[in-house]
């Protein structure tokens, strides 16, 4: 199957595609339609099928090693599932290729310091996360709430997401974004945030 | 900072993986055969890390390494001291050159003795400190000992002034401050130590200034005695192991 044909079944909702790679990777830019599902080897497959609750889609994956691809593909199968698509050159093969990406802002938290004036902060850490500290202003929303509070967001504003390491900040954004939000990920999170020095305010 | 030491014990070989939470960016150094490249880029994966670097701290004699397979699957160079006698392309590393993953970072430093293409890099956290948190010392400081000094070269006159420059490595490494933390590339049974290496993987610099007997000796001619005095039969298959790992033809 080509990527073309392979898109238009992820398109038509019959297909899986998944982006094998890092978050903060992911986050920048990724195929269009693909989720992010970081690969690890313990049990990596068995946690795709668990995801995917009981259904058994044809899957598609998108890395930029053969090692890593060779790894998942074998865990997929050794979960039952099937893999339909491959692509291991990673994102500018992919793009040279001229296959459509999605893409999302980063921002490092220097630059957040600086600009604060110009971003909506979101910080989607859990509220007992939030006992080390939140950047000054920013708007405390847990991940799991996000997608039911879109209603309380504004499509003219710039917003920076923000969580303990950058991790669930990616998704996040990235999902934002798809929903046509002006987002921009924070590199490194919270920690970094404090790390720096940079102020915080405590709750 | 993300740091995994890959530990082989049935040789006693030490490899790391070091990288950069906030950018992913990863380094590996002394990657084993016995290992497989794979399960570095396998680790580096995991947690998110791509690798750009891999780095040798010298050209092995005891044990097949696998950097050349590793970083031809990275479709990248080798890294290695601009001394090594190396066969095949590699990014030439100077004093004072600095690998830069992001928040982290290695330092190198020559550190000649074990082989004349020994070195050592220093790892920052800038994220904690600008203070180097660890140092890897490949071959150049053990826990309990230090490299030996005849295994590129074993002439009487090769070795002493192998033995000569392992003695300055050491005092140079003992200018880092106490609290810094020691990750050779050997512990245990490894034949590339003398009778005191211990078992225990890493330790620290402050550790190893009171409790290391070569740290101790401050005249180089009684270091080189005593190390000389203190060796091992070197490892089997030395010459071939390290003739391959310069990639010249067995």
């Amino acid at each position: 199957m080509t990527a073309q044909e392979f898109l238009q079944t992820v398109q038509n909702g019959q297909s899986v595609f998944l982006d094998l790679r890092a978050p903060h990777a992911y986050s920048q830019s990724h195929p269009a339609g693909a989720y992010n599902f970081p690969f690890h080897r313990q049990n990596w497959g068995g946690a795709v099928k668990q995801a995917l609750q009981g259904q058994t889609p044809p899957i598609g994956i998108f890395v930029d090693n053969s090692v890593v691809a060779a790894a998942a593909q074998e865990s997929l199968v050794a979960a039952g599932l099937t893999v339909a698509f491959a692509f291991d050159k990673g994102l500018k093969a992919w793009q040279a290729e001229n296959l459509p990406v999605e893409q999302v802002k980063d921002l490092t938290v220097d630059e957040l310091r600086q600009n604060l004036d110009q971003y909506v902060v979101i910080d989607v850490r859990e509220p007992y996360e939030l006992r080390s500290g939140i950047i000054p202003g920013a708007v405390a929303i847990p991940m799991g709430q996000l997608q039911n509070r879109l209603n309380e967001l504004d499509k003219s504003k710039a917003y920076a997401i923000v969580c303990a390491s950058g991790n669930r900040s990616a998704s996040v954004s990235s999902f934002m974004s798809q929903q046509g939000f002006d987002v921009s990920n924070v590199v490194g999170g919270m920690s970094l945030w404090i790390g720096s020095r940079h102020p915080v305010e405590r709750p | 900072m993300i740091f995994i030491p890959m530990w082989d014990g049935s040789l006693g070989c030490s490899s790391y993986l070091v990288g950069d939470s906030a950018g992913g960016k990863a380094l590996v150094v002394d990657p084993l055969q016995n290992l497989g490249a794979d399960s570095y880029i396998l680790s580096a994966a995991e947690q998110g890390l791509e690798i750009v670097a891999v780095v040798e701290t010298h050209v092995h004699a005891d044990h097949h390494s696998a950097a050349r397979e590793l970083a031809e699957k990275l479709g990248i160079h080798v890294s290695l001291s601009h001394k090594a006698p190396a066969a095949f392309a590699f990014n030439p590393l100077h004093d004072g050159d600095v690998i830069d993953l992001g928040y982290v970072s290695a330092q190198l430093w020559e550190t000649p003795g074990h082989t004349p293409d020994s070195i050592s890099l220093l790892i920052a956290d800038t994220t904690r400190s600008q203070e180097p948190w660890a140092v890897l010392t490949g071959d150049s400081l053990f826990v309990g000992d230090v490299g030996r000094p005849d295994l590129a070269d074993p002439t009487v006159d090769a070795v002493k002034a192998a033995a000569r420059d392992q003695f300055q490595s050491v005092q140079r490494l003992m200018n880092l401050e106490d609290t810094t933390e020691i990750y050779p590339a050997h512990y245990g049974a490894s034949a590339c130590g003398g009778l005191f290496l211990n078992h225990k993987p890493m330790s620290t610099i402050g550790f190893e200034r009171k409790w290391n007997r070569f740290v101790q000796l401050t005249d180089p001619e009684e270091f080189t005695n005593q190390l000389l005095a203190l060796l091992k039969p070197p490892p089997e298959g030395a010459a071939a192991i390290r003739s391959e790992n310069l990639g010249q033809d067995a």
